[in-house]
């Protein structure tokens, strides 16, 4: 395993994470972000975030 | 009048789609590589659509509202599911292509077939992934039969709707093949994606002034529907994040992603369809805005009919020619995932079972048998529909808990250092078998932990275990399986 192939286990770790064990720590109402439940808000800025992660990913990976 | 303008609109819009898919596929020589997998050419926009067109299906249209109105905060697994699967298919599926290219493989038992040297697992997964997308395909019609009642105002007897539409999707499956499929996607998801903004949107602003007004309606009368349950509560957070990692393993090792995976150009289109895909799943978000207004503005639908309360509301307070639409446009979303699973349970019957123990010989005999088994898959299909009540979400679920038993083998299978087929059979049968038991008790989590996440481990210790013991006494079938890979 290189270091850029690190990389990109890393940044895939992270919205994953977010999404599973994530959401049972995030599992709130409060406080309230444009109006959606705490834990809708963190699973959909999450789902927003992932391609973001997952392009550093793609880009490592071909470095 | 107003169920001839929305039927009516469903009928156009339904034709017109499948003569766009036929236009594609006009001239096309039509072999098994053709047939099965598009000629593996397709390119990262128009995959981008196939698996988004057979991800997006009734389900996400009518079952997620159905379980945000029927369950609440339980629902919010369905945005999490899939943004992990493709997390997971960014690693796995370059590699699964790139063999399915180098040895030629048409469908997904052809994978455990070739990497684990065995035509009896190669048959074993066959059957399993028959079996297990007879449930998916009834999704399906169960969504259709929901639309076309709500749309015929109750007129038109719903078995004999859904009996045509499902004889267009089979025989429009029979003659296009995928590449038809992928082309009918696209008008499919433009008009899904419209629906979803309707529906998500101007629904809720509608009643309460913004989707917000909706979800502070519901949290008034039902508080704590818009967060997940504790632990050890049925549909409680331990199901939450154990389903979800469940079905994220599971939804590439269905047949029909396994042949979109295979039709792709080359290993970099998957890469960047995997790192964008998740963009699609905010409508999702939507989708439970849809379903969280039904739920206030007509309560006390329950079980199954959950599922029917976004469309009857359209029903009940729009125009007909909205209500066309939008149940046109689930319809789509029915039938067009409908044809890509029908095609993928005939394909691995017809390949990895017919033609591997001789029953068809030749390519022309095998794209005869495959699309007769289209239509043998369509009428078993319609018999689980008319006797099977249960909600899209339940179909759904009882096609993850045995579909995602391949997932061990798929992971393994892309290694060097692969284990005996026999220990990857053993570790599905053991998994099977564990559903069963717990089929049979007639539960479905246990603790809150899904049964369907049981039986995977089950399944890989019965796996490992099995692994060390063919090593140990020295038979190794896997020194033979290396030797060829």
């Amino acid at each position: 395993m290189n270091s850029s192939h690190t990389v990109a286990v890393v940044c895939a770790l992270i919205p994953a994470l977010a999404l599973t064990v994530g959401v049972a720590l995030a599992n709130h109402l409060e406080p309230r972000i444009l109006g959606l439940p705490f834990v809708l808000a963190w699973i959909g800025i999450w789902v927003l975030l992932t391609p973001g992660f997952m392009w550093i990913a793609y880009r490592s990976e071909r470095a | 009048v107003n169920a001839t303008i929305a039927l009516g609109i469903i009928a156009i819009v339904v034709i017109g789609t499948m003569l766009i898919g036929l236009a594609a596929v006009r001239g096309v020589v039509m072999n098994p590589q053709e047939y099965i997998v598009g000629g593996r050419r397709i390119g990262t926009l128009l995959l981008w659509l196939l698996l988004a067109g057979e991800i997006y299906t009734t389900f996400t249209f009518l079952g997620a509202a159905g379980w945000a109105y029927g369950r609440g905060a339980p629902a919010y697994y369905i945005l999490c599911y899939g943004t992990v699967a493709y997390i997971i298919s960014f690693f796995l599926t370059p590699h699964v292509h790139r063999l399915a290219r180098e040895r030629g493989y048409l469908t997904g038992p052809d994978f455990f077939r070739d990497r684990y040297g065995s035509r009896t697992l190669g048959a074993l997964v066959a059957l399993l992934g028959f079996v297990m997308l007879v449930p998916y395909v009834t999704l399906q019609l169960t969504g259709l039969q929901i639309l076309i009642q709500i749309a015929g105002f109750g007129a038109f007897n719903p078995l004999i709707a859904v009996a045509i539409g499902f004889f267009v999707v089979a025989i429009f499956t029979f003659v296009a093949g995928l590449r038809g499929a992928a082309w009918a996607s696209i008008v499919k998801d433009a008009l899904v994606l419209a629906g979803v903004i309707f529906a998500g949107i101007m629904l809720p602003s509608h009643f309460f002034g913004s989707p917000a007004g909706a979800l502070d309606a519901v949290l008034r009368d039902h508080p704590g529907w818009l967060t997940i349950a504790g632990p050890t509560k049925p549909n409680g957070i331990t199901w939450v994040v154990t389903t979800t990692i469940l079905t994220s393993c599971g939804f590439f090792v269905w047949p029909q992603s396994m042949a979109a995976v295979y039709s792709a150009r080359n290993e970099d289109t998957l890469r960047r369809n995997a790192v964008f895909l998740p963009f699609y799943q905010l409508m999702l978000l939507l989708v439970f805005f849809a379903g969280f207004t039904a739920l206030e503005v007509l309560p006390g639908l329950q079980g199954p009919a959950a599922d029917t309360a976004f469309m009857l509301v359209v029903q009940k307070y729009y125009p007909a020619w909205i209500l066309g639409f939008v149940a046109a446009a689930g319809t789509l979303a029915a039938l067009v995932p409908a044809a890509a699973q029908l095609l993928a349970a005939a394909s691995i019957v017809s390949k990895n079972v017919f033609v591997e123990y001789g029953f068809t010989r030749g390519d022309a005999q095998e794209t005869r048998a495959t699309r007769i088994l289209v239509l043998v898959v369509a009428l078993l299909a319609f018999a689980f529909w008319a006797l099977a009540k249960t909600t899209l979400v339940g179909l759904l679920l009882i096609g993850y808990n045995g579909i995602t038993q391949l997932f061990p083998g798929v992971v393994l299978g892309v290694l060097a250092n692969r284990p005996p087929a026999v220990a990857v059979g053993a570790g599905i049968v053991a998994g099977l078998i564990t559903l069963i038991v717990f089929a049979y008790a007639g539960t479905g989590q246990v603790s809150g932990i899904n049964i369907g996440l049981i039986a995977l481990v089950a399944n890989a210790v019965v796996l490992a275990v099995t692994a060390v013991a063919v090593r140990r006494l020295g038979q190794s079938p896997s020194t033979t399986v290396r030797a060829r890979a």
